[in-house]
Order: C-alpha cells, then sequence, then structure tokens
C-alpha cells in the first residue's frame, strides 16, 4: 500500500488546523489512491497471432510493457467516435473498460487509457475538476511511515519528479466545493493501465495526464461510469 | 496420412474459415469481461431519463448495463433516487424507457 497527497510544499505541526485538514484529507486520498493490484473485472486484450482473446494480468501487462515499451493500442491515447449530448470538454470515465474520454466538437473524444480502483474501491458519481497540479506532492499516510524506511524520508512529503507517485500531473476531483479526496494523476507505473489497480483514484501515463491537463478547464464537469461501484459521488 | 487425397481441400478450408474470422479494429483490442454498454449509449440512455424524469442530466446516473444481443443493451439508471432502465441500440437510437 502507498500513498498520495496533493501539497506542493512539506506541512508541518506548526501550520493551522486548516492545512493540518488538508493534510488529513490528502493522506487519506494517498491511501485511497494507490493501492495492491486485484481484479475487479477481468481485462482482455486481442492477440492477432492466435486470434483469440487472452487475459491481461498485471504479470502479462508487465512483461508487454517491457517487451514492447509501451501500452497495448486499445490503451494509447486516440480519437475515437462519440456521440453524446455532453459539452466539449467534458471527462467521461469508463472504469469498467479502463478509458477516459475528453469530450471534443464534432462527435468525437479523444479516447485515454486508465487504471481504475480494484475491487470494492471502486466509485462512480458525477464530480468536476476543482483544481491541477503539476509534479504534484506525494505524502506517504502514516502506518506506511512506520513500516517503510524508504517512505519514512518523506513523512513530510516526497517533491514532485519522476519517481514520485502521482506522476506529472493531478486533477482532484471535487463535488460541489468538497474535495472528493480523489484525483486522476500520473503513475510510476505506466504497465498498470488498462487494470484495476488503485483504492479509487483514476491513474494515467504521465504523457496521458500532461496531454489531459493540457486541455482541460477548471470546473471541467466529469462523469465516472463504474458497473459495481462502491459509492457514489455528486448525485 | 499428409499426403492422402483428404488433406489439401481440408488444409484450406479451415485456412479459409481462419482467415474469414475477423479480427478487432486495433484501438477494440482491449475489454473486460464485464460486457458492459459502451459509454456514449450509457449517456444517451441518461438524456432520455433525464427528459423522462424530468430531471436535470446531472441528476442521473447509469448504475450497470448489458449487452442483449449484438445490437443492442440494456442500461439501468438512477435518476434523483428513482430506477429506471433504458434499451439503446448501437446507432445510438433509445428503444424504451421505463421505471422499475
Amino acid at each position: 500500500m502507498t500513498a498520495t497527497s496533493d501539497h506542493n510544499r512539506p506541512v508541518s505541526k506548526d501550520q493551522p488546523a486548516w492545512t493540518r485538514r488538508k493534510l488529513g484529507a490528502a493522506v487519506l486520498a494517498a491511501a485511497l489512491c494507490l493501492g495492491p493490484l486485484a481484479a475487479l473485472a477481468q481485462t482482455q486484450i486481442y492477440d492477432a497471432r492466435t486470434k483469440k482473446w487472452v487475459n491481461y494480468d498485471k504479470k502479462k501487462a508487465r512483461q508487454y510493457f517491457a517487451r514492447n515499451n509501451q501500452l497495448p493500442e486499445a490503451f494509447r491515447r486516440q480519437v475515437v467516435p462519440f456521440r453524446t449530448a455532453e459539452q466539449p470538454g467534458t471527462i467521461i470515465i469508463d472504469g469498467n473498460q479502463h478509458f477516459l474520454y475528453l469530450v471534443q466538437p464534432g462527435g468525437q473524444a479523444i479516447r485515454y487509457g486508465i487504471g481504475v480502483g480494484r475491487e470494492g474501491f471502486g466509485w462512480a458519481g458525477i464530480v468536476r475538476v476543482g483544481r491541477t497540479a503539476e509534479w504534484p506532492t506525494w505524502t506517504p499516510p502514516a502506518e506506511m511511515v512506520a513500516r517503510d524506511p524508504n517512505a519514512a524520508k518523506w513523512a513530510a512529503g516526497m517533491p514532485g519528479g519522476p519517481d514520485n507517485p502521482l506522476g506529472a500531473r493531478a486533477l482532484y476531483l471535487y463535488e460541489g466545493d468538497q474535495d472528493t479526496i480523489y484525483r486522476i494523476h500520473g503513475t510510476v507505473e505506466p504497465w498498470t493501465i488498462g487494470l484495476d489497480v488503485s483504492s479509487g483514484c483514476i491513474r494515467m501515463n504521465n504523457d496521458d495526464v500532461t496531454d489531459l491537463h493540457s486541455r482541460i478547464e477548471i470546473g471541467a464537469k466529469v462523469i465516472v461510469l463504474m458497473q459495481g461501484a462502491a459509492l457514489y459521488k455528486g448525485v | 496420412m499428409l499426403r492422402s487425397k483428404g488433406f489439401v481441400p481440408v488444409a484450406l478450408a479451415l485456412a479459409i474459415i481462419g482467415g474469414c474470422q475477423s479480427a478487432p479494429k486495433p484501438e477494440d483490442m482491449a475489454r473486460t469481461s464485464l460486457q458492459t454498454a459502451p459509454a456514449d449509449l450509457q449517456l444517451i440512455c441518461a438524456n432520455a431519463v433525464a427528459g423522462t424524469a424530468k430531471l436535470e442530466s446531472t441528476k442521473v446516473l447509469p448504475t450497470s448495463s448489458r449487452a442483449l444481443d449484438a445490437t443492442s443493451y440494456s442500461v439501468d439508471l438512477d435518476a434523483g433516487g428513482r430506477k429506471y432502465n433504458c434499451v439503446v441500440d448501437s446507432t445510438g437510437s433509445v428503444k424504451s424507457v421505463t421505471p422499475v
């Protein structure tokens, strides 16, 4: 279990209560966003050589990424037809199929591959992008600091960078003016795209989350579809 | 045995059959064991239910979906606490909206 945070500077006990509350929320978000791998629904990819659908799990995903240095084509960024009445700029997340759509004009969307919450951690709802951060800081939760010396050195927050678990960008999802503690963020494990990997956050590879971040506006509507969701937000 | 008269036609037939099986397009070469409706079709149903329930679309959320056959899907939705079912085909045409 790993964790995360949303601040760009370390936080101390001397800071005001509201800041500590924000830190508490951030640490909870950390615990929710990053977690061990488990299957909610089995991802499959088509093997063109054998002409069969094959299960795509953590091991296969690692092997595929090591061999090809990229994701299976279906999970790569691409423009697809998308019939919707939603406004361009709306983000639609299909958690079951591991796709994030950014609605474009003309009946199209940009589709990105994503990793989502593992069983029991999936959620659905209608929320919005409350704020964003570039190279966000990651703050491990106290229990991780206690057991992991590597995490302990980042107890006050790991600065953003290529080794930071939150990756290159974070989009903070709000329900009204309240932080849901869920985020769309990058990752240092790009092979996990297409899998049920987190404790509720939506993860993308760093190039994709950077591209998405460059295209969206603060306040953008985010619709999260997830069959079997354990939690609903904003509806 | 391989040189038997029957082998060549059988092998040829198998090759033709194999060649006829259409592979998905590269962008469609991933799926999950949950055969849910495409996201855009789920949201088309959400719009239809919003109209029926006289609610803002922001209060209507698809909660589950499944393929009925090769060209149509059933979508279950929550509209401000009321439950609806919607049937939509793969062209985006809503066939029915019913309270459940």
